[in-house]
C-alpha cells in the first residue's frame, strides 16, 4: 500500500502526517523547536535544530509506524511558514539564525519604504504588504546593520529552502514561499528587479524558482538509508502553510472566504487574479499562476482571549484555561449582541491588516456606569471578531463574499462561529479537518500522483456544511457598533504612537 | 429529576448491577452535623452537585463545590464536610464497588476498560492531588441517562448503563490529563528549560535535574514535555546536542572528540553512534560532505 507524507515546518514545531491514498490519516507526529528573542523585536530560530528535529520526527514516524505497517512512501510534500529568511555562505553554512515572520527589527526600513513611491510600486508588483515580516525588508535591514553578514552571504534562503537543500543538495524555492518575500513578481512569476535593487542584491543571491508541484529531486543516499526509503519516493517542494491551509479548506469559488482564527488569524479568498489594494492592506500569495490567495492577517486572535482569560478568568477549581474560557463564554451569552455599547479594540499585539499599525494598542471604549464584568467579556470577543470583519470590509471593494468557512480553535468555538455569522451577515460552515495545512499538502501530492486532475478538482473533494445562519437583528446592531470600531481604529493612530513610545521608553 | 435513592440489596433496579452500591439524588434541607465522614475501602464515590454550594475535604484538602462540579473520591480516601458539616443543596451520587486483582483496584470486568488503561487511570487519579474535583459539563446528562435506563429497563439497558459508567471514569480522567498537560501555561517553563540545557550542554543532565528546573515531579514533567515538544526530555536534549554539534562540525576546526565532549556526549564513539543513527552520516563523513560542497 502506498502512503503520502506531509511535512509542515510551522512556527513552533514541525508537524508530520502520514495519509493513505484515499486521504485518511494513518498517523502523525510533531517536534517542537524554540524561538529566540535575544533583543526586543527579534524573533529567530536555529536552522540546524529545525532540520534535526524534522529528521528525528520523520525517522521515528517512518521506522516505528509506517514501515512496520508495510506502507510504501509514494511522496513527501513540504510546507512551511512564510516570510522566514536565512543567510548562508558559499558552503551552504548558515550565517546566524533564521529570522522568522514575527521579527520586527526592520520597522524603520518598512515604514520608509511603505511611504515612498517605490514602496507602492513594489507592493503592486509583488503583492506582499511592505512590513518588517517581509524578507525584502529583512535583507535591507541586514545590509545596513550587519554589513559583514550581508557581504558573506552567498544566498538568502527561506527555512524550507534550507531544509530541502540539506536533504537533496538543491537550492530551490517554490512560487508560494517566494510570493511572500516581497522580492517576487506575482504577475510574471519571476524575481522582481525593482525589489532586488532596493534590497541591494542580484538574482544569484536567491534560490532558483520552481512550481509547488516540482518533484525532480533526489534524497541524498545517507538519508535514504537512515529513513529506509527507496529512490522512487518523490520529494515534492510544496507550498506555504497559508496556501496549503486554504487548499486544505477547499475554498475555491470566488465568492467564498476562509477565516482562520487560532492565536492570530487571517481572512483569505482565492481567485485567478491578485487584488490590487490602493491602501496596500491585502496580501496576494501564489499557489499556481491560476490560483492566487489574497487576504489579510491579524495579530490579535485567540491570544487576546487567552490574555483576558488568564487575567480575569474564573480560577476557583484550580486554574484551568479551558474551563475558565467556557465560563467566560457562558457569561458572554447573558449579554445582548453589541454588549450594550461596550466596545473593545483588540490590538494588544499591534495590528497588521487592515490598519497595519505596529503601535496600535488595546482599548475598552464607551463604558458607562451600567456595564458589568460580563459586558466586558462579551465586548472582548466581539472586538476580536470586529478585527477580522474589518479585514473583510477592506476586501469588499475587490471581492463579493457570499459565505464563510471557519477553522482554528478560536473561530470554531460555537459561540464565536455564530457571532462571525451575525457580524458578517453570511452563512458559516465549520471545516471539520483539524489540520488544514496537512490536508492541503496531501491534496497537492494527490494531484501530483494523478488522483485528482487539477487543483480545482482536489479542492472540491473537501465538502463544507453550513452550520450557522446569520441573525439579521444582531447583524444590524453589530453593524452600528462596528462603524465606531472602524473609525476609532484609525482615529487613534496618533495616540497609539504616543503611548507605544512611552511604553517602550519606560519598559524595564 | 425527582429525588431518589437506590441501594444494592434493597432496590430491584440494581439487581443486575452488583457493582453499583448506591445511586441517589437528594435535596438536603437541613444542616447535618457529624454525619458525614466516610472512608470506604472498596468504593469509588462520585458526587455531582446539582444546586447549592458544598465545602468538603478530601484527605484533609479543602474543596468548594458549585453546581456542575464533579468530585471523584477514591477507595480509602477520607471525605468529610469542612467542620464536619454537610451543606444545604441538591446533589447526586454514585457509589461503585471496585474489585482487587493482584492488589490493584479495577472495574475492568464490566466496564470494558483494559487492564493497562485501568492502571493508568488509577495512577492519574491518585497522583494528581487537588485535581479530583472539576466542572464536568456532561456529567449531569450522564447521571440522568443512567437513571432513566435503570428505571425503564428497556432492551440493552444493561450494556448501556455499564458503558455510561465507564464513560464517566474516562471523561473524568481525560479532563484531569488535559488539565495536567495544558499546553497554554507550559511554553514559558519549557523555554526556561531549553535555555538551561543550552547554557550547560556538556553537563550530564538527568531527568530529575531537568524536572527540578521545571519545578515538577519527573513523571508529570516527562509527560508534559512529551505532550508539548513531541520528545521525551532526554531525546529533546539529544536534539539540541546534535544541532550544536552540526554547527561546530560545519564551522570550526575542532576535532570530533572535542566537539563530542563540548556538546555533552560521553565520548567520540557515543557521539558517532548517535549522530550516524539519526543522520545516516558519521561525524567525519558529514564534515567531509560539507567541505566538498
Amino acid at each position: 500500500m502506498n502512503c503520502i507524507i506531509t511535512i509542515e515546518m510551522g512556527t513552533n514545531a514541525v508537524r508530520i502526517f502520514a495519509f493513505k491514498i484515499d486521504g485518511t490519516l494513518i498517523d502523525s507526529a510533531k517536534g517542537h523547536y524554540p524561538t529566540f528573542h535575544d533583543e526586543q523585536d527579534y524573533s529567530e530560530q536555529d536552522p540546524e535544530q529545525m532540520f534535526i528535529t524534522m529528521l528525528y520526527v520523520l525517522k521515528n514516524l517512518l521506522i516505528e509506524k509506517i514501515h512496520p505497517q508495510k506502507y510504501r512512501v509514494d511522496s513527501i510534500c513540504f510546507s512551511a511558514s512564510m516570510h522566514s529568511l536565512l543567510a548562508v555562505d558559499k558552503k551552504g553554512v548558515p550565517i546566524g539564525n533564521a529570522i522568522t515572520w514575527a521579527d520586527n527589527r526592520g520597522k524603520k526600513e518598512a515604514t520608509d519604504l511603505k511611504n515612498s513611491a517605490l514602496g507602492k510600486e513594489i507592493y503592486s508588483l509583488t503583492g506582499t504588504p511592505i512590513h518588517p515580516m517581509s524578507p525584502l525588508v529583512k535583507i535591507a535591514w541586514i545590509r545596513t546593520n550587519l554589513p559583514d553578514r550581508f557581504k558573506k552571504t552567498w544566498k538568502f534562503l527561506s527555512i524550507k529552502s534550507y531544509i530541502i537543500q540539506q536533504l537533496t543538495g538543491e537550492y530551490l524555492v517554490d512560487q508560494s514561499i517566494a510570493s511572500a518575500t516581497g522580492l517576487f513578481n506575482i504577475h510574471d512569476l519571476q524575481w522582481e528587479q525593482k525589489s532586488l535593487d532596493y534590497a541591494g542584491i542580484n538574482i544569484d543571491k536567491l534560490p532558483a524558482l520552481c512550481e509547488v508541484f516540482f518533484s525532480d529531486l533526489k534524497l541524498r543516499k545517507e538519508y535514504l538509508n537512515t529513513l529506509k526509503l527507496d529512490t522512487g519516493t518523490r520529494i515534492i517542494v510544496g507550498s506555504s502553510d497559508g496556501c496549503m491551509a486554504t487548499l486544505g479548506a477547499g475554498i475555491w469559488d470566488g465568492d467564498k472566504a476562509t477565516i482562520t482564527i487560532e492565536d492570530s488569524g487571517a481572512l483569505r479568498v482565492v481567485s485567478d487574479k491578485p487584488i490590487h489594494d490602493e491602501k496596500q492592506r491585502l496580501f496576494n500569495y501564489v499557489l499556481t499562476n491560476q490560483h492566487i490567495i489574497s487576504g489579510g492577517p491579524t495579530n490579535n486572535g485567540g491570544l487576546i482571549f487567552d490574555w483576558f482569560n488568564s487575567q480575569f478568568g474564573d480560577s476557583k477549581t484550580g486554574f484551568n484555561m479551558d474551563l475558565a474560557a467556557e465560563g467566560l463564554i457562558e457569561e458572554a451569552t447573558e449579554v445582548p449582541a453589541g454588549s450594550n455599547g461596550a466596545l473593545f479594540l483588540p490590538y494588544l499585539l499591534g495590528e497588521r491588516a487592515p490598519i497595519w499599525d505596529a503601535n496600535a494598542r488595546g482599548v475598552y471604549f464607551g463604558l458607562n456606569i451600567r456595564h458589568e464584568r460580563k459586558h466586558l467579556v462579551r465586548a472582548t470577543l466581539e472586538g476580536i471578531i470586529y478585527g477580522i470583519y474589518n479585514i473583510g470590509q477592506s476586501m469588499k471593494a475587490h471581492r463579493n463574499i457570499e459565505s464563510l468557512s471557519l477553522n482554528g480553535s478560536f473561530a470554531t468555538i460555537p459561540f464565536c462561529a455564530q457571532m462571525i455569522s451575525d457580524i458578517f451577515n453570511k452563512p458559516v460552515g465549520i471545516i471539520s479537518e483539524r489540520n488544514s495545512v496537512g490536508k492541503g499538502a496531501f491534496l497537492l501530492s494527490a494531484i501530483n500522483m494523478g488522483i485528482y486532475k487539477d487543483i480545482d478538482e482536489a479542492a472540491k473533494s473537501v465538502t463544507l456544511p453550513v452550520d450557522y445562519k446569520p441573525n439579521k437583528q444582531n447583524h444590524k446592531i453589530y453593524n452600528q457598533y462596528f462603524k465606531v470600531f472602524e473609525r476609532l481604529s484609525v482615529k487613534l493612530a496618533d495616540e497609539f504612537e504616543a503611548i507605544a513610545a512611552l511604553q517602550q521608553e519606560n519598559a524595564s | 429529576m425527582n429525588q431518589f435513592q437506590l441501594q444494592q440489596g434493597t432496590s430491584k433496579e440494581l439487581e443486575r448491577f452488583p457493582h453499583m452500591i448506591e445511586f441517589a439524588l437528594k435535596r438536603i434541607n437541613t444542616l447535618q452535623l457529624d454525619e458525614f465522614y466516610q472512608e470506604a475501602p472498596d468504593l469509588v464515590r462520585v458526587y455531582y452537585i446539582v444546586e447549592g454550594k458544598f465545602e468538603w475535604q478530601v484527605q484533609e484538602q479543602n474543596y468548594t463545590l458549585y453546581p456542575g462540579d464533579v468530585l471523584l473520591v477514591l477507595p480509602r480516601q477520607k471525605l468529610t464536610g469542612q467542620e464536619r458539616i454537610l451543606n444545604v443543596g441538591t446533589l447526586c451520587w454514585l457509589k461503585i464497588k471496585v474489585t482487587n486483582s493482584s492488589n490493584k483496584p479495577t472495574i475492568s470486568q464490566w466496564s470494558g476498560i483494559t487492564h493497562p488503561d485501568m492502571q493508568r487511570i488509577w495512577y492519574i487519579l491518585n497522583t494528581q492531588p487537588g485535581r479530583s474535583t472539576m466542572k464536568l459539563k456532561d456529567a449531569g446528562a450522564l447521571f440522568n441517562a443512567i437513571y432513566v435506563e435503570l428505571i425503564n429497563r428497556e432492551i440493552g439497558h444493561h450494556a448501556r448503563i455499564n458503558a455510561m459508567l465507564a464513560e464517566l471514569f474516562i471523561q473524568f480522567t481525560r479532563n484531569i490529563m488535559k488539565q495536567g498537560t495544558s499546553t497554554r501555561d507550559f511554553p514559558q517553563i519549557f523555554l526556561k528549560l531549553d535555555q538551561a540545557l543550552r547554557h550547560d550542554l556538556s553537563h550530564q543532565w538527568t531527568v530529575e535535574e531537568m524536572a527540578a528546573i521545571a519545578d515538577m515531579g519527573t513523571t508529570t514533567f516527562t509527560e508534559k514535555v512529551k505532550n508539548y515538544s513531541g520528545f521525551s526530555p532526554l531525546n529533546y536534549l539529544i536534539n539540541i546536542r546534535v544541532s550544536e554539534a552540526i554547527k561546530q562540525l560545519k564551522k570550526c576546526d575542532a576535532n570530533v572528540t572535542e566537539i563530542a565532549l563540548s556538546t555533552g556526549f560521553y565520548s567520540s564513539q557515543h557521539f558517532a553512534t548517535t549522530f550516524k543513527k539519526l543522520t545516516g552520516y558519521t561525524p567525519s563523513q558529514f564534515r567531509k560532505k560539507n567541505l566538498s560542497e
